[in-house]
């Protein structure tokens, strides 16, 4: 239950620094998308179930303030989350590497369907400029971040998971 | 290590439920305009005190930063500006007369409609989109302020965008470079309607797109200048939207397209003005 709240406390976070401190950030080319970074890693972490969750999550917040179309963003980030938790079984999460790729896979297909249901469809039809001006340098800044965010999120799940653990042990010995 | 056993079908069966809630969600959404604006109000109340707060802090960092400017570079820019301000004195005595002279002149020709005489309110600028698809931000002026949607955003010489959405203390702002933006614009010269729409393929390189615009006897030439027109229905009449920066005569040989290099400098929106008057239309 803690756990959840605090996954609950960082997508938050997440979406305050995203929309504010990482959009004025004139170095970078693209904002990069940390609630997906989060998504992503809680998904590969803990599983589809709770990436979903918090896929669902991330994406309403994107929705309620920045979306036209409520629950367009909430499913895209839920599919990342589900398609990230698929890994988690066959994959230990001590290795930045797949997370890193999981990342750009899910950003790729995120921007992707935002280009095609959100663009093409009122007539914006130069694909490959809009891949290699706008999905692009975001999938890049976002790959980057994944780097330093994804040990943050992986400290802070593990030690939560450790008192989670404990927790029951100690009930159990309780009892 | 320790992973969770998912029972099998339990994610997918989730997975499935959530699809349908997002879909239904949507098609809530497009049919009904209702829904969501109570949600969003109730979230913004969490949300901005807080985005309001960091940009205080950024704020506050710039100011420092800037602080340890160069003193050598700010006593050359002195200089310079010195200068500057000679040259500008002279130049203003003369625009007050004429300054003068215009007011005289409006007066008699009963000119009540410019610019400076709409009510405004300033804010400043708190967040802005989470992606890099849009170019929207949110202001920290709500309806406690007096702002309703539709009305017209200004800042730095130039018309910067509309207010699409408003809570009690924050409204969003889609900018007029955003690329679902559409704006009915006109020549200043000769008053023929086009219009102006963002492209998010041009953004950075500063300009946006016009299309439509009738000019059978060249007089819109680069450097004129386009504002909003009498026609629109939400934005005023006459805010300068930017100056004409390509045009070329379309396929149809009848209209000219092109771009327009906006007046307002969207790189670094901090602070905008906020009209608080809507424009007058039938239904209003």
């Amino acid at each position: 239950m803690k756990r959840k709240l605090i996954i609950l406390l960082m997508l938050w976070i997440c979406f305050l620094l995203q929309t504010t401190v990482f959009n004025m950030l004139d170095f970078l080319a693209a904002t990069p998308n940390l609630l997906l970074i989060l998504t992503v890693s809680i998904g590969f972490m803990q599983g589809k179930q709770e990436g979903l969750l918090t896929g669902f999550a991330a994406g309403l917040m994107i929705d309620l303030f920045y979306g036209d179309i409520f629950g367009f963003y909430a499913l895209l980030y839920m599919l990342a989350g589900y398609f990230s938790g698929r890994f988690s079984q066959i994959y230990f999460d001590e290795d930045v590497k797949i997370p890193l790729m999981l990342t750009a896979l899910c950003d790729l297909f995120l921007n992707t369907a935002i280009y095609f249901l959100r663009f093409l469809l009122r007539g914006r039809v130069h694909f490959f400029s809009y891949l290699s001006g706008v999905i692009f340098p975001e999938v890049v800044c976002t790959v980057l971040f994944t780097i330093v965010f994804y040990r943050i999120f992986y400290k802070v799940n593990h030690s939560l998971l450790e008192k989670e653990k404990r927790g029951r042990q100690s009930l159990w010995i309780k009892d | 290590m320790k992973k969770k056993t998912d029972p099998s079908g339990r994610g997918r069966h989730l997975l499935v439920i959530m699809i349908i809630l997002c879909v239904g969600l949507m098609l809530a959404t497009m049919t009904s305009k209702r829904v969501t604006p109570p949600v969003r109000k109730a979230a913004g109340v969490i949300v901005t005190p807080f985005q309001n707060g960091i940009n205080e802090i950024g704020k506050w960092l710039t100011k420092q930063l800037t602080g340890f400017q160069d003193v050598m570079k700010l006593a050359e820019e002195n200089k310079a500006l010195r200068e500057e301000i000679n040259e500008l004195t002279q130049k203003n005595n003369e625009l007050i007369q004429n300054q003068a002279e215009l007011s005289r002149l409006e007066e008699l020709y009963q000119m009540d409609r410019t610019y400076s005489e709409y009510p405004k309110i300033a804010a400043e600028v708190i967040s802005k989109d989470p992606g890099n698809w849009y170019s929207r931000f949110v202001v920290n002026r709500g309806t406690k302020d007096g702002v309703a949607v539709n009305m017209n955003v200004l800042g730095q010489g130039g018309l910067i965008g509309i207010v699409t959405e408003v809570g009690d203390h924050w409204a969003s702002v889609r900018s007029l470079i955003d690329d679902e933006s559409n704006i009915s614009g006109m020549a200043s010269n000769t008053s023929e309607p086009c219009v102006v729409t963002g492209n998010l393929l041009m953004m950075d390189s500063g300009k946006i797109d016009f299309k439509g615009l009738r000019d059978s006897d060249n007089e819109v030439t680069e450097g004129t200048s386009i504002v909003t027109s009498n026609i629109s229905d939400k934005y005023l009449t006459g805010l300068l939207i930017g100056y004409v920066s390509e045009i070329s005569l379309d396929s149809n040989n009848l209209t000219k397209s092109g771009t327009i290099i906006p007046a307002a400098d969207f790189r670094n929106l901090r602070e905008v003005l906020i009209i608080t008057e809507l424009k007058q239309t039938k239904e209003s």
